[in-house]
């Protein structure tokens, strides 16, 4: 019975009702863009970092990832993406072969590191093909093409249509040399890469160094990256294979994972005292309306209404409102942070962090953005709310009726 | 009826009410005894600040007595705790207060009903009882609307009302009629005093207005927290 003069103190006392959710709505939407704000921005360095380059789990020979060696090689391939491939939440695989040398054009030599790709399934897993600025990407068939880092391609006075000659030491010892076209130049996303890069069909790299059905890296890509470590595992298990090294992309980029984490402490405490404000708003706003209606609580109190059902009538009352306001807050919540991960908004200065350029924010839509503003609305309502409800429920009806 | 008439329904024994404003001690009530038998009509008067609010509330358990005792019909009210007390003054006790006290976010059906819900009574008698008890205030019609949507004198009816719906043991009115034209002041006291003629019912109520006091059948007068005279009439 309470619950329903709750319902008509909240429907017939608009003015209080539309202000005290206001506080609860604004909070809520406010602390939830920020949220997502903050997680689509970290989302989106991990994306870069990850979905173009190093992929979301690689695959190695054991110890290639702590000691690169072109004699770690993975051999039966094919058969391994096969597996992988048919792992739920796996979007494509791509094997790659790495190998160094020296590059020359015309006159002009320097060290560059050869990265063999299979193109179509390259192309697939990480764009490759998105990543040549100027001239085109290598054909799917080895044809003596290749692609070359844009700060390379300046460091050798190289265009389109230039002839590079690699020379390296091929896996059976013999001399690796070799003369391809440079089809097009392309920009990686960083900045050592594209000093060092030279891209090329991985059936041409297997040739120059004789490593015929043989790479050193198959790299995956995932479908929802949060659930990397769990398939990453199953990945583990289903190829059982202990010369092989299965590795989710914090474990490949450590170092950059662990200033990231670094990073998300810093925004933590951000986030808390974001909430913090909230709290205090919301606390504020209740603890107010509570307050002024001492007077009702008291006339309630003179005509029977027992204690604890005048306990009840404050928290209900709070607790519809803030729900009331966590369902509209999560709605415009939604709403805000779709648009800003479709539109982002532009950083005050773009930054470059390992080497990938960062000029927009994307937001997020997560279970946090919501979750949180969520948990903050409530409690708050409901912890600043006992102490008046207590207090209501006390009140000697006399005293409470002086008050005017 | 005579039987009733002899029923003490409320005994005030030494009751001593100091407040404590900001520090300093007001002595509202300095040891007052009363006995109220069932079926009065009795005035309590006095100048104002003399205890008379005071003393209505702590009979009807608003307020708790710094000394002294309260016994409502035949229970000791410091004894009892929140909740018995609540059931208590639901079912013996209905108050009028100077300031009609209607609950603004309810409408008049819902106010008068709202101790009749709090006893659990089913809803189709509930509203037969509304519907009768405006009848008996004067306020057929007005069900639906809120308080705000009535005049003064009509806000105080509805309080009547609710104060009588449930049948109460005992009236408690303090300054019903002070915020009232003096016309809508004695017509209320008219309806009140047949209401206790026709049911008799308990009337405790208090004023300094004359033209009340000349209705009351009995007249307490408060003067510095003590009872200074106490006559009866008819
Ligand atoms: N809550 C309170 N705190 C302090 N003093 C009070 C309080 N209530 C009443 N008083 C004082 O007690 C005395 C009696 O007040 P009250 O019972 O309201 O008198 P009356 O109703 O006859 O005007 C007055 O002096 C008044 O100022
Ligand atoms: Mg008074």
């Amino acid at each position: 019975m309470m619950l329903t003069i709750a319902f008509r103190n909240i429907f017939r006392q608009k003015r209080r009702t539309i202000l005290t959710a206001l506080a609860m709505i604004v909070g809520f939407t406010l602390s939830s863009i920020v949220i997502g704000l903050s997680d689509g921005a970290y989302s989106n360095v991990i994306e870069m970092f990850t979905g173009n380059r190093i992929g979301h789990i690689q695959v190695h020979r054991a110890g290639y990832q702590d000691k690169p060696s072109i004699y770690k090689t993975i051999s039966d391939y094919e058969s391994i993406g096969k597996t992988i491939q048919n792992e739920n939440g796996v979007e494509a695989w791509t094997p790659r072969i790495y190998t160094g040398g020296l590059g020359s054009v015309d006159e002009r030599s320097t060290a560059v590191q050869i990265i063999g790709i299979d193109v179509a399934r390259e192309n697939k897993a990480t764009h490759f093909n998105k990543k040549v600025i100027e001239g085109n990407t290598l054909s799917e068939t080895a044809s003596h093409e290749v692609v070359i880092g844009e700060k390379l391609a300046k460091t050798l006075a190289a265009t389109i249509g230039s002839k590079i000659v690699l020379f390296s030491q091929a896996a059976d010892g013999s001399i690796a040399n070799d003369e391809y076209t440079i089809v097009g130049i392309a920009d990686s996303g960083d900045d050592i890469t594209n000093r060092v890069a030279c891209y090329l069909h991985i059936d041409d790299v297997q040739e120059l160094f004789v490593l015929e059905g043989r790479v050193h890296e198959i790299v995956v890509i995932v479908s929802n990256i949060n659930k990397v470590e769990r398939i990453s595992n199953t990945i583990t298990e289903k190829l059982d294979n202990t010369s092989l090294e299965i590795l989710p992309w914090y474990q490949v980029v450590k170092s950059f994972y662990d200033a990231m984490q670094k990073d998300k402490q810093g925004d933590a405490v951000a986030r808390f005292i974001i909430v913090f404000i909230v709290a205090i708003g919301v606390l504020n706003t209740v603890l107010m309306s509570v307050m002024e209606r001492t007077r009702e609580y008291g006339v309630l109190k003179a005509v029977g209404t027992k204690p604890i059902q005048v306990f009840w009538l404050v928290i209900y009352e709070v607790v519809i409102i803030s729900i009331g306001s966590i369902v509209i807050g999560a709605m415009l919540g939604v709403f805000f942070n779709y648009l800003l991960s479709v539109y982002g908004v532009s950083y005050a200065e773009g930054f470059t962090l390992a080497g990938v350029e960062f000029g927009k924010m994307y937001a997020e839509v997560n279970v946090a953005c919501l979750l949180i503003p969520a948990t903050t609305v409530f409690v708050s309502a409901v912890i600043v709310s006992l102490f008046p409800a207590i207090k209501a429920a006390r009140i000697m009806p006399a005293r409470a009726m002086r008050i005017h | 009826m005579n039987q009733t008439e002899k029923t003490d329904v409320i005994i005030a024994e030494g009751v001593t009410k100091i407040y404590d404003a900001d520090g300093i001690p007001v002595n509202a009530l300095n040891g007052v005894d009363l006995t109220i038998q069932a079926g009065e009509f009795t005035a309590i008067v006095g100048p104002s600040g003399s205890g008379k609010t005071t003393f209505l509330n702590i009979i009807s358990g608003l307020d708790a007595p710094t000394e002294g005792k309260v016994s409502l019909a035949g229970k000791v009210i410091s004894e009892m705790s929140g909740n018995e007390l609540s059931d208590y003054r639901r079912d013996n006790i209905g108050f009028i207060f100077q300031a009609y006290n209607l609950i603004p976010v309810l409408t008049v059906e819902e106010n008068v009903e709202y101790i009749m819900l709090l006893a659990g009574v089913p809803k189709a008698e509930r509203h037969k009882r509304v519907i009768d008890i405006l009848k008996v205030v004067g306020l057929e019609g007005v069900e639906d609307r809120l308080p705000t949507q009535l005049s003064g004198g009509q806000q105080q009816r509805v309080a009547i009302a609710r104060a009588m719906v449930s049948e109460p043991t005992i009236i408690l009115a303090d300054e019903p009629t002070a915020n009232l034209d003096s016309k809508t002041g004695t017509d209320l006291l008219e309806m009140m005093r047949r209401l206790n003629t026709d049911t008799g019912m308990t009337y405790v109520f208090s004023t300094h207005d004359p033209l009340v006091m000349e209705r009351a059948k009995r007249l307490i007068t408060l003067r510095d927290g003590l009872v200074e005279s106490d006559e009866t009439r008819e």
